[in-house]
């Protein structure tokens, strides 16, 4: 039962890579202007030159089938073409150097999102009314209406150019010399805390508010009225109750979460020039790097279908009624 | 055992707390960066560190820091020694003997000769030659072009001979970098487009790339082969910014020594700041205001394309409405003060070539009116602007959607241009779309579809792209304004093959009083360069040239002139150019190279998060387990 219900999740996923693949392809060709006005800029260009940069790329062939079947091989050996602002230097390079800062200040944001936010969240719902409450609700509010580059600004202007605690920019101070590993990893440990704060801050207010409601709406439940009448503690009623059936919906919207992560990315690396794929996408977009916007693209797309299928699984894993 | 949730709550806190502390040393940086690292910021994103393949201003920089030019450029943007020291030309003019002095060196060590220039130029001469005609994305041989280099030539290794086909005294403003012959000679003027230049380079620039880390930063070492002058920055940090708001923070904040470009609100803020200098310069382009003028000495049309009233044709047409855009309050208004009001196609920055018309156009909309009327254009009975066939002149204005102030400077215009009767209907396009509306059918399947456009330029260090794009031969290509002049077109070719300075700027001149009359374009403005510096660690911040700015412009004439705070050098025997070889320190990196440890702790920190969820994983699987048991 449960591998059937595993294999279906599995291939709906790779059905949706194969339709992300496809319609990327589409995509690309339908934006405005030639592809070579962004490889060449140069208006005085010769005619030779430009028909060498368009062979080299790949467009001097017809779009059907040639392109479309050099792109497909292509993608599916994980070969993305060239870039045409790095000048020919391969997608995947340019890639590679910015995916690990991304998910690394995402993946540790939204891990203190979930385990703050989710904590406020279920202790402001199961004490409601209470001072936690509240206050809590108050400032999660404030913090999910908040857009990121807003945040991040504020904090950046207190933190780092007021009292000066925290580093501006950047990943590591650019062009340091660093005694041991350790020094280097305080470097990046404080380049980090402003994003990680910004992008965690971000999170928690929509995690706290979500999990408040799903807890005030399972303390109704019968189960929960049933564990307090057996005199079970209030501490264990949350936790071995209340909680693993609040958590479902949560579980959603966190995999949901993960496609707006990617577009909070993009503005709080921006604010903090936070090398990642957020920062690389501004950049693609503003030099019309299609090559490189359609590597991130897929990649993007393919982690958000990724995201939502390890979300069917654990929610598989949490309530045993939709793994039949 | 169950701890209370209320105090493992307070637990995790107290935790988080440490740690955060722990990264707040906040007087001292956990890392000191040398105290002679010049940081230098910029809103540019390296495209490319091969001087063949930039299109951007940034990658000028990186090469300008990285090579020499033969001839460099000095203050005044006139002829300094660069990769040669000096240089005569024979009686006629038709030929260069420039000296490379003895000794010179590559930053690897390796000597630094005449052949190695003579392999530069070659290389651009054989791409000028074959087939494509120019080098990669073809930005630099124009030089080489049209300083009419014929063949060049190594004697020895001090001496190199360049022959020209005519006089010409332009060999001495060729933006050519000179390469290191023993690293580059297996390419040629094909494959040479293909290589990324990869760090470390070699050249013989004050300043060599190290390391370039994508989207993030250039690190360059001070040459330890630089003997020209002293280089008070023993390490130069080239930074991209997405915005500039976190540029000028940094900048407040000390991580910044320069920053290139900052917005008006921001320079107005940082103006005021204790340790902070700031200057207005003068950048090398306009934003104009261009009209269709398609069939002007042709007398062509388009079916179902081109200016949608013949008056655009007209130079009196033009030059009427001219007086009704008040550019003053343009630059007030739109630009915050910062620019000047525009009037010829070569900008003020180029002070050796600029020429202000005899008479400027002021603003006034009566002077306008009564032009119109002299020229023919009459108002009908509901106060319309009439074209000579009698038809209501409404025009279509376009603009790109780069950049902020076009749409602003569209609804000025808008306002005066109503008052004398004629409409004008703005609208706004992505850049790639907006050319193909605007690229006439000499382009190929184009129409040529508008009537004015707003757009900006930026040049080169030679005047000559600026004034080419009002040529005939560009229309299909470079031309927006589609004008075409014969007495403009043999300007331009005599001012390009002029023999002199002085024989080519009187023809430059009238170029641009040509331009200024005829107005295919109003130049609405000279946008202005906004740069801000610290001056608590370096000094000697000077514009190159006066009306310029410190960094970014033309070589790195503005990075020689640094000197650390404390080290100014006093008159006499050690003023610069005196000082002594291998002053600058030698570039060792000091331990292990930042670019690889990069990788070893992003993979490190990548790892160190997949642990962290398979430990919460196993926690919360082990959990469920627990209930299960206790229930």
């Amino acid at each position: 039962m449960g591998s059937r219900y595993l294999g279906r999740r599995i291939v709906q996923a790779l059905v949706t890579i194969l339709m992300i693949v496809l319609l990327n392809f589409v995509l690309f060709r339908m934006m405005p202007g030639s592809p070579e006005r962004a490889i060449t800029r140069n208006p005085s260009i010769s005619a030779d030159t430009k028909a060498a940069l368009r062979a080299k790329w790949g467009l001097d062939k017809p779009v059907f089938p040639d392109q479309f079947a050099s792109y497909v091989v292509a993608t599916f050996q994980g070969d993305f073409g060239l870039s045409f602002k790095y000048r020919g230097q391969p997608v995947t390079e340019v890639l590679g150097s910015r995916i690990w800062p991304t998910v690394i200040l995402f993946g540790l944001g939204e891990i203190i999102a979930i385990v703050i936010g989710m904590g406020l969240g279920a202790y402001a719902g199961w004490r409601r009314g209470g001072v936690v409450d509240y206050v809590g609700n108050g400032i999660s509010l404030v913090l999910y209406s908040t857009p990121y580059f807003v945040l991040g600004m504020f904090l950046l202007v207190i933190f780092a150019t007021t009292l000066g605690w925290f580093p501006t920019f950047g990943m590591l101070s650019a062009g340091a010399h660093y005694d041991s590993f350790i020094d280097q990893l305080i470097d990046f440990a404080r380049h980090l805390a402003l994003p990680l704060a910004t992008v965690s801050l971000g999170l928690v207010g929509l995690y706290s508010i979500l999990m408040r409601s799903s807890i005030i709406e399972t303390l109704a439940e019968d189960y929960v009225q049933t564990a307090r009448a057996k005199g079970l503690r209030d501490g264990h009623i949350l936790r071995a109750h209340a909680l693993p059936n609040a958590m479902l919906p949560a579980v959603t919207i966190v995999a949901i979460q993960i496609g707006y992560v990617i577009a909070g990315a993009i503005t709080a690396e921006v604010v903090f020039n936070w090398p990642g794929i957020g920062t690389l996408t501004v950049d693609a977009l503003s030099s019309r790097d299609y090559p490189v916007l359609q590597g991130i693209f897929l990649l993007l797309a393919v982690s958000v279908v990724i995201a939502n299928l390890l979300a069917d699984l654990v929610y598989g894993l949490l309530d045993p009624r939709v793994r039949a | 055992m169950h701890v209370p949730l209320r105090a493992r709550a307070a637990r995790v806190a107290m935790s988080a707390l440490l740690a955060v502390g722990a990264l707040l040393p906040a007087a001292v940086p956990a890392v000191a960066q040398e105290e002679t690292t010049l940081r230098v910021g910029t809103t540019q994103d390296l495209d490319s560190m091969n001087p063949f393949q930039t299109a951007l201003v940034v990658g000028f920089e990186a090469f300008a820091l990285n090579y020499e030019l033969l001839v460099a450029f000095d203050q005044k943007l006139g002829p300094a020694p660069g990769y040669a020291e000096s240089w005569t030309a024979n009686s006629a003019g038709t030929e260069y003997t420039f000296k490379i002095p003895a000794g010179k060196k590559w930053s690897d060590g390796k000597p630094a000769t005449a052949e190695d220039a003579r392999w530069t130029f070659q290389l651009v001469l054989d791409a000028l030659n074959s087939e494509a005609g120019s080098l990669c994305l073809g930005y630099i041989d124009p030089d080489v072009k049209n300083a009419a280099v014929e063949s060049v030539s190594a004697p020895d290794a001090q001496t190199l001979v360049v022959k020209l086909s005519r006089k010409s005294d332009r060999i001495l403003q060729t933006y050519v970098p000179i390469l290191p012959k023993h690293i580059w000679e297996s390419k040629d003027a094909t494959t040479i487009c293909d290589d990324k230049f990869d760090p470390p380079i070699v050249g013989s620039g004050p300043f060599q790339a190290q390391e370039w880390q994508t989207g993030q930063n250039v690190r360059f070492e001070a040459n330890p082969n630089w003997t020209q002058s002293k280089l008070a920055p023993t390490e130069v940090i080239l930074t991209f910014f997405e915005t500039e708001d976190t540029m000028a923070q940094a900048l407040r904040n000390n991580e910044l020594d320069y920053a290139q470009g900052v917005l008006s609100d921001q320079f107005n803020q940082l103006k005021g700041q204790p340790n902070i200098a700031t200057t207005a310069g003068e950048a090398n382009g306009f934003t104009e205001l261009g009209f269709n003028t398609y069939g002007t000495g042709t007398g062509k049309t388009i079916a179902g394309g081109g200016p949608s009233t013949k008056a655009l044709l007209d130079p009196l047409f033009r030059d009427a409405v001219g007086y009704a855009i008040d550019k003053p309050l343009l630059v007030e208004r739109v630009l915050g003060g910062y620019g000047v009001p525009g009037t010829t196609q070569v900008p003020p920055v180029q002070t050796r070539w600029h020429k202000e018309p005899a008479t400027v156009r002021e603003f006034n909309i009566d002077t306008a009116k009564q032009k119109l009327d002299a020229a023919g254009y009459r108002l009908d009975g509901q106060n319309r602007r009439l074209d000579k066939e009698g038809k209501p002149i409404v025009l279509d204005l376009v603009f790109p959607d780069s950049d902020s102030t076009y749409p602003t400077s569209a609804e000025f215009i808008k306002e005066w241009w109503g008052q004398l009767g004629i409409a004008i209907n703005p609208s706004q396009y992505d850049s790639d779309t907006l050319i193909d509306l605007m690229l006439p059918p000499e382009a190929g399947d184009y129409k040529a579809d508008y009537d004015l456009f707003i757009w900006g330029w930026g040049g080169s260090a030679d005047p000559n792209a600026l004034l080419e794009i009002f040529t005939c031969d560009q229309i299909g290509n470079s031309s927006d304004s589609l004008w075409c002049n014969e007495e403009y077109d043999r300007l331009f070719e005599e001012q390009n093959i002029a023999p002199t300075y002085e024989e080519r700027k009187a023809l430059m001149d009238q170029a641009q009083d040509l331009m200024y009359t005829e107005a295919p374009y109003h130049i609405l403005y000279y946008d202005a360069a906004l740069h801000a510096w610290r001056t608590d660690k370096f000094t000697g911040w000077a514009n190159q040239p006066e009306n310029g700015t410190p960094l970014f412009g033309y070589g790195p004439w503005g990075y020689l002139q640094l000197r650390l705070v404390g080290d100014e050098p006093t008159p006499g025997p050690s003023a610069p150019g005196a000082a002594s070889p291998g002053a600058s320190a030698p570039p060792g990196n000091g331990g292990q190279s930042t670019g690889s440890s990069n990788n070893t702790l992003l993979i490190v920190g990548g790892l160190g998060l997949l642990a962290l969820v398979v430990v919460a994983g196993a926690v919360l699987v082990r959990r469920r387990s627990v209930r299960t048991e206790e229930e």
